[in-house]
């Protein structure tokens, strides 16, 4: 739920490549620097095993029998779970058209055989760094910059996953829409860096509040918006009522005085709310409620109310 | 080429690294076997083959140490892509001279 980037204790390098020496070699040299080395000796065994262990890099030869590392390199670049993971070249071609094409093809690099094992190595080593950086800011994109939840646009693809699989399987989903109750006066009153505390200490609440699999995050302004995967109704008021109990509690140091609440609606997926947009539009008029009603609390969408107009 | 010279024995750059022994040692036990391969696949006609075998030995050889075996097999690679019988016969001659004397 919180959004992390896990560092591999001892990265999976798959290694592709025909020739028995080549692979005794560099399974002995990686496995030497804390890699996990596993080994392929045809490319069709080589895609098989990369989907079957998704492994961090690959070091994939390029004339092969059978399937050649070209072929290998295509296959791999249109597999979803694949088609990021960086894959060296390893080839006994030092044509410059070889490098070109396997380059053009997805390839991260492209290493000449014989090879340097000291070289080859710094080259898994900035392979996989890059990679890294680009699996941080490819989730940077996704997370909002002051409290470290999911941003919107994520939020809104999983939604519409979740949505997807749950009329598939029939799996509950629940979504909450929360917002802070007179936010705007804690701003005009104390200032942005206390309201910004405010936003980050209930994003704190409510991460803590969640299960591995539930996803938070904030809408915007002062709505954040959860979704609890596989709980139903009640499962998810329990959590709703935790978080809105625990904020009414919290002291504020900028603020002592001041306590801040939080209002909720609920709304579950059904066949009325089976959309993104009728499951947000739910739970947004249940929202509505729980201010009109006070503040405060939660409210729950009721599916034999009728919808609002629109 | 005078006997003597033809059959000085051809040691691994890596022979001193001890991390790089028993590799070596694979490599090199696996050489009778690579130069039957080469002579059968030559003698059968098999110049693709000879060729995957070349290509091998010339990816494999110089990571294992053994440059002057790339280089050799990097000509019988070519060679055998022109398919001239007396070309690729010379190449592989010094290819296996080069195989028979690698020692640890």
């Amino acid at each position: 739920m919180v959004p992390a980037i896990e560092l591999d204790e001892a990265p999976v390098v798959l290694v592709i490549d025909d020739c028995p020496a080549i692979r005794r070699l560099l399974t002995a040299k990686l496995s030497a620097s804390g890699y996990d080395v596993r080994t392929a000796a045809d490319g069709h065994e080589g895609v098989e095993m990369a989907r079957a262990c998704a492994p961090s890099l690959i070091l994939l030869d390029l004339a092969m029998p059978g399937m050649d590392g070209f072929e290998v390199l295509r296959e791999l670049k249109q597999c979803p779970a694949l088609m990021h993971t960086p894959v060296i070249v390893l080839s006994g071609s030092d044509d410059p058209c070889d490098k070109a094409t396997g380059l053009d093809l997805g390839a991260a690099d492209y290493v000449c055989k014989p090879f340097d094992a000291v070289e080859l190595r710094a080259r898994v080593r900035s392979a996989l760094r890059i990679h890294r950086l680009m699996r941080l800011l490819a989730q940077r994109a996704r997370l909002d910059g002051l409290t470290g939840l999911w941003n919107r646009s994520y939020f809104d693809e999983r939604l519409e996953s979740e949505l997807g699989a749950h009329a598939r399987s029939g799996e509950p989903v629940a979504l909450a829409m929360c917002d802070l109750d007179r936010f705007k006066e804690i701003n005009d009153a104390y200032g942005h860096p206390a309201g910004d505390a405010v936003l980050e200490g209930f994003a704190r609440i409510i991460a803590s509040e969640l299960r591995a699999h539930d996803v938070a995050c904030r809408y915007g302004g002062e709505e954040f918006a959860i979704l609890f995967r596989g709980a139903g109704e009640a499962q998810a008021r329990a959590a709703l009522e935790r978080i809105r109990a625990r904020l009414s509690e919290t002291v504020w140091p900028a603020h002592p005085a001041r306590r801040v609440t939080a209002s909720f609606g609920l709304a579950c997926a059904s066949p009325e709310f089976r959309t993104r947009e009728a499951l947000v539009a739910a739970a947004d008029a249940a929202l509505y409620d729980a201010k009109q009603r006070g503040r405060d609390r939660i409210a729950t969408a009721l599916i034999a109310r009728p919808r609002a107009a629109g | 080429m005078s006997e003597s010279s033809d059959r000085e024995a051809i040691v691994s750059e890596f022979a001193g690294d001890p991390d790089m022994l028993e590799l070596v040692e694979f490599f090199v036990g696996q050489m009778p076997e690579r130069v039957r391969q080469l002579r059968q696949s030559f003698e059968t006609g098999s110049l693709d083959e000879l060729r995957t075998l070349a290509h091998q030995l010339k990816g494999a050889g110089g990571s294992y140490g053994f440059p002057q075996i790339s280089e050799s097999a990097r000509r019988l690679e070519k060679q055998s892509e022109a398919a001239e019988f007396a070309e690729v016969r010379r190449g592989l001659d010094d290819l296996i001279d080069l195989c028979n004397r690698v020692r640890m």
